[in-house]
């Protein structure tokens, strides 16, 4: 436990200090939301909430492409994984401590993403985006775990910032699908009822994908 | 049962089709230290890496403590202390903001205080509190060693410790490689002389294009009688 506290520690000290992932990710997040409100131009009602969903969504997936490549490329520099391999740190933990930095990264990001959307698109602060919260922090969980995971394997790769999108995008397609419908049922104001069989798979993708992560990242992020 | 802690068994390493190391076999007891000596590309780093299980042989065995080096056990890897050619070492966090991030990885008690005691052992008292990013590559060195040797290792493998070290730092850096041979730790080192590394009683090992070639001198024979060595 002290060793993933360390880690997660020396991440989030590292970032407070470098501010490379927050920044990338906020600005990331701000370009996709402007793009997508112009050439969607949402009107009100159930179109403008679908068009709402879609690009937190868009954005979720770029800003995690980015913290997760962060997270396990800040320890390249320097050949720092390689003393992380070495110790007597649990591979597991490691995992674990990398997938936290990176959902806190991408909670942060999506926390900036949701109040841009509801300027935007002429949302209500109100209830219906509170109730964005599980859906959203769900599949940041879920593509943390599998962005982290990839990017074991991505950042040891020549072009691997190219190959993290092609291996992580069509893995998500689901969770993205899951995402984007249980989001639009929070800001249209269905039923809770329609909303929980969205979450349902949200939660079923996370499971299995922080599960192979903490069973797989000690023989990804190894070498040869 | 064998009593050497780092241990190479006919232990070849290929990179596709191109052997980088071809039928290796030493052994490095406690207290004693070996150095492998070559030219660049000889294949010095690759043995080291090896030997720290952090590749894979393609052939043979790197052992550890009697073990494979590639699947320590977590209380064994405590034990294993590695200098390698990257320092190792996060630019955006001070020196004793390392080392206290290592000593708690490696269960060092009271990290903090160790973390300030290895900055004034290798000379970096005065810079504890100073980003790694600012420092000398000379710095940087002694930073990392003490990296290195912070959990008081049983093994400890060095690749090209000397490096971009100034007279100072090397004779720092031997001084602490000789106290940890003498507390027991058995030491292995890379280098392209073998010139420090003689006057630390060190036996010194050739390696070209991968092989290991050549005897110990007599001199270090006579000195230590440091290491058990075939070449096939």
């Amino acid at each position: 436990m002290n060793s993933f506290v360390a880690v997660l520690r020396k991440d989030l000290m590292l970032e407070v200090r470098g501010g490379q992932s927050t920044v990338a990710l906020g600005a990331l997040s701000l370009l996709v939301l402007v793009v997508l409100v112009f050439a969607f131009n949402p009107g009100g009602g159930e179109q403008g909430a679908e068009a709402a969903a879609g690009a937190l969504w868009v954005a979720l997936v770029f800003s995690g492409m980015l913290g997760a490549t962060r997270a396990v490329s800040a320890e390249n520099e320097n050949g720092c994984i390689r003393a992380l391999l070495i110790s007597p740190l649990d591979r597991a933990a490691l995992y674990a401590a990398k997938l936290a930095a990176a959902f806190i990264f991408m909670a942060v990001a999506e926390a900036a993403s949701i109040i841009l959307m509801v300027l935007f698109f002429n949302l209500e602060f109100d209830a219906r985006v509170m109730r964005l919260v599980p859906a959203v922090l769900l599949g940041a969980l879920g593509f943390a775990a599998l962005a982290t995971l990839l990017a074991g394997i991505s950042s040891r790769l020549r072009g691997g910032d190219l190959v993290l999108p092609l291996l992580a995008v069509p893995m998500f397609v689901p969770a993205l699908i899951a995402g984007v419908k249980a989001s639009a049922s929070a800001l249209g104001g269905a039923p809770f009822g329609e909303l929980a069989v969205w979450l349902k798979v949200l939660v079923a993708f996370d499971v299995m994908f922080v599960a192979a992560g903490y069973l797989l990242f000690e023989y990804v992020a190894g070498e040869e | 049962m064998t009593s050497a802690l780092i241990e190479a068994r006919a232990l070849g390493k290929s990179f596709g089709p191109t052997p980088v190391l071809r039928d290796v076999n030493l052994s490095v007891e406690a207290g004693r230290g070996a150095a492998v000596v070559g030219a660049n590309g000889a294949g010095k780093s690759t043995l080291i890496r090896l030997l720290a299980g952090l590749s894979a042989p393609s052939l043979g065995a790197a052992l550890l403590f009697g073990e494979p080096a590639r699947a320590l056990r977590p209380a064994l890897r405590r034990r294993v202390g590695l200098l390698s050619h990257q320092s190792m070492l996060y630019p955006n966090l001070t020196a004793r903001e390392n080392l206290e991030f290592y000593a708690t990885l490696y269960g060092v008690e009271d990290a903090r205080a160790e973390a300030l005691e290895w900055l004034e052992r290798v000379a970096l008292g005065a810079a504890a509190e100073a980003r790694v990013r600012g420092f000398s590559r000379g710095m940087e060195q002694r930073l990392a060693l003490a990296r290195s040797m912070l959990a008081r290792p049983d093994v400890l493998m060095l690749d090209e410790p000397f490096a971009a070290l100034d007279a100072e730092g090397t004779a720092l850096a031997a001084a602490l490689v000789v106290e940890a041979m003498g507390r027991g730790c058995a030491v292995l080192a890379s280098a392209h002389s073998a010139g420090a590394f003689e006057e630390m009683g060190f036996a010194v090992l050739m390696l070209s294009r991968g092989r290991l070639v050549g005897a110990p001198s007599a001199r270090q024979s006579a000195a230590r009688q440091p290491l058990a060595r075939q070449v096939s």
